[in-house]
């Protein structure tokens, strides 16, 4: 058995130092791998990336990150992306990274992702520039993820995790307004895990959403949002391959 | 505390509301994952937010941008604890 634990959305700043490390503490004990589904920090910034560090390093499970939209609005995601790193963590965008448990071998494929809704109320790339490209970008993160998972494909693993902030289902969203769906999420990101395979998709970013979905493929989606587990993380336990 | 005496600011709940909204998500807390919601002349906020300090100081810049209106407060803050049993996906 793998034993998966994710959460999302933990929004650290300096006053949050902390809080979460004596949970992540116990992480040894229940999981064999930590999964970060982005918005780590607040605003971005490389001191409240400094924070996320701290609360992370050093753990005795490895740690696997995508970045949200928060990370993002400072304008400095390499710099965030390079603290998490110099904190142990592998920090994806379009790329994969395979960490061990023993003898069990744990694939990750990682986007942040990006919005534009979910077939049938959608946005399509057409019109204004701002538009298409709105539409373009989300595709470039699909694109990615996809190309990450088939890159996993490769790497002989005994599970393969696609790994998000944005939804890739609506199934997860519901709770918040319909109206805002288009901006949390893109049936893109689900069309890639489908077509390139994986076996759990988690996720953050739908704050008052739900924690469980599926796609239309089958696979099983997870809202790790911390508001919306209520807690430090949650685990999922993952059978292994068979022998 | 609100100036009884002020006379009450201009503009529509409803802007008011939405001027809020831009405030908390463009001010120090960055806050989008409040919902606020009128409910007749008051004004709702819930949601889950990091810490009891941006609690704090999201209640505190909605009754100042919202003088004259009642606020009422469901927020909740972020879980810390360790799961105490994963879930099983066979």
């Amino acid at each position: 058995m793998i034993r998966v634990a994710a959460v999302g959305d933990i929004h650290m700043g300096p006053e949050s130092q902390g809080t979460l490390r004596p949970s992540f503490e116990t992480l040894p004990d229940c999981a064999d791998v930590l999964l970060l589904a982005g918005d780590l920090t607040r605003h971005g910034t490389p001191e409240e990336a400094a924070v996320v560090a701290r609360e992370i390093k050093d753990l005795g499970v490895p740690v696997v990150a995508v970045l949200g939209n928060h990370d993002h609005h400072d304008e400095r995601p390499e710099e965030v992306t390079a603290i998490l790193r110099e904190a142990g963590a592998h920090v994806l965008e379009g790329q994969a990274a395979v960490v061990t448990a023993g003898d069990a071998r744990i694939g990750v494929a990682g986007t942040k992702g990006f919005g534009g809704g979910f077939v049938g109320r959608c946005a399509g790339e057409f019109g204004e520039p701002l538009m298409k490209e709105f539409v373009r970008y989300t595709r470039r993160c699909a694109d990615g993820l996809h190309g990450a998972l088939k890159d996993l494909d490769q790497w002989d693993c005994d599970v393969r995790i696609a790994l998000t902030h944005f939804s890739p289902v609506p199934d997860t969203l519901a709770g918040e307004p319909p109206e805002i769906y288009p901006f949390l999420g893109s049936y893109l990101l689900a069309e890639a895990i489908d077509t390139a395979g994986a076996d759990l998709a988690v996720h953050g970013h739908a704050h008052a959403g739900t924690e469980h979905g599926m796609t239309s493929g089958g696979v099983r989606v997870r809202n790790v949002a911390q508001p919306v587990i209520g807690q430090a993380f949650h685990v999922y336990n993952l059978p292994g391959r068979p022998d | 505390m609100t100036d009884a005496a002020a006379p009450p600011p201009e503009g529509g709940l409803d802007y008011r509301v939405a001027h809020l909204a831009e405030r908390l998500a463009a001010g120090r807390l960055g806050e989008l994952g409040v919902r606020l919601e009128t409910r007749g002349d008051a004004v709702l906020l819930t949601g889950t937010v990091p810490s009891t300090e941006c609690r704090d100081e999201i209640l505190r810049l909605a009754r100042e941008e919202l003088a004259h209106h009642p606020v009422h407060s469901d927020l909740l803050v972020a879980g810390t604890s360790s799961p105490d049993h994963g879930e099983d996906l066979t």
